[in-house]
């Protein structure tokens, strides 16, 4: 594999996580303050 | 050249601390700022192509007895559905303003619509949802009077309302709806306290004791309250003017409901009371429960389409556009 293609992978994959994890923080802060559980329901 | 070496060149540490901050930073905006494509129907922006607003109309001596009126652009019916929706906050806080979407919303489907501010509890005031659901009532003639005024002659109503404004809008509904002006046919809204059941309310600060349970419900009723009554169970007939499931005997008015089973502001077990309440007085009601979701009912979208969608159908089987 080229060190291109290693680097697209690697950045997708903080991409997704970092995304995941950034919608995740703002539904666990939500939930503090409101209520409600961090996994189910809404996708995220 | 290593295969560590290899790797820090793939992909440089910096580089990979950065794109993964950026990411987590538009991953939460877009949690914040994205709604849901079916939410979007229901938030509408005003325009004049909706029709008129008039803001800040007086219903009373205080300096919060205010209310907009929204006026649809057809105004050739020869009578109009008023809906009321009272805004949230937590008796606390709030203002009318915060519904212009839903208020919005509800004038582009053709009725008049109003949104009324009421005094705010304040350290340095005496307000309470006593207080406040009375200021209501004063206030509903004055806003069907207004429209009247305008031109819109007004047959029916719905109250409405999220939270404290939804907890407002079911006792003038259940308690005050029977005296109306004209008929109340429907109530919806979301969260709002229904009942003041010591056992339900875990709610009220660190202290879980009866002198703390007492303050509260005496703030909220508007009346002192002991830790003695609490202990006999006197207070529930104290509390019972602002307790709005007390009251789906005296007007069973059709009502549509959301309540999330996580709530954190008000407990999700009076919800249970007024769905009982409603089912003994064979209410036509439509009781949606959000099951991961708090008071803000954030994480069921699904549920939460529909509960709209179910209030768009109970407006339009009992206060129809003509």
């Amino acid at each position: 594999m080229s060190i291109e293609a290693k680097r697209i992978i690697v950045i997708a994959a903080l991409v997704v996580i970092g995304f995941v994890l950034g919608r995740l923080a703002v539904r666990a802060f939500m939930n503090m303050l409101l209520g409600g559980m961090l996994f189910g329901g809404n996708f995220l | 050249m290593s295969k560590r070496e290899k790797k820090v060149k793939a992909v440089p540490i910096w580089l990979g601390i950065l794109v993964f901050i950026l990411a987590v930073i538009v991953g939460a905006a877009s949690k914040v700022f994205i709604k849901p494509a079916w939410a979007k129907q229901y938030a509408i922006q005003w325009s004049d192509e909706i029709g008129t607003r008039k803001t800040d109309l007086d219903y009373g001596e205080g300096a919060a007895n205010k209310f907009d009126l929204y006026l649809p652009k057809d105004n050739t019916h020869a009578s109009y559905g008023l809906v009321v929706y009272l805004h949230a906050g937590g008796f606390t806080s709030g203002d009318k303003a915060g519904d212009k979407e839903m208020l919005s919303w509800l004038c582009s489907k053709g009725y008049v619509a109003a949104g009324i501010n009421y005094t705010l509890r304040t350290d340095v005031n005496s307000a309470s949802v006593l207080s406040q659901s009375n200021e209501i009532k004063a206030a509903i003639p004055i806003v069907i009077e207004e429209a009247e005024k305008a031109g819109y002659h007004i047959d029916k109503l719905t109250m409405a309302g999220g939270s404290a404004g939804h907890c407002l809008a079911m006792i003038y509904t259940y308690r005050d709806g029977a005296q109306a002006p004209v008929p109340v046919v429907l109530t919806f809204g979301a969260v709002g306290p229904s009942c003041f059941y010591q056992e339900d309310w875990g709610i009220y600060g660190l202290d879980q004791n009866d002198e703390a349970c007492a303050g509260m419900f005496s703030v909220m009723a508007g009346v002192e309250i002991t830790a003695q009554e609490i202990q006999d169970k006197t207070y529930l007939e104290k509390v019972k003017p602002i307790a709005a499931a007390e009251w789906v005997s005296s007007n069973p008015v059709p009502s549509v409901v959301a309540y999330g089973t996580c709530d954190k502001v008000q407990p999700y077990l009076g919800s249970l009371r007024l769905k009982a309440a409603l089912e003994e007085n064979n209410v036509d009601f439509q009781y949606f429960e959000l099951p991961h979701s708090g008071h803000g009912l954030q994480n069921d979208d699904t549920v939460n389409r529909q509960w709209m969608e179910a209030i768009e159908t109970y407006l339009e089987r009992y206060m129809p556009v003509r």
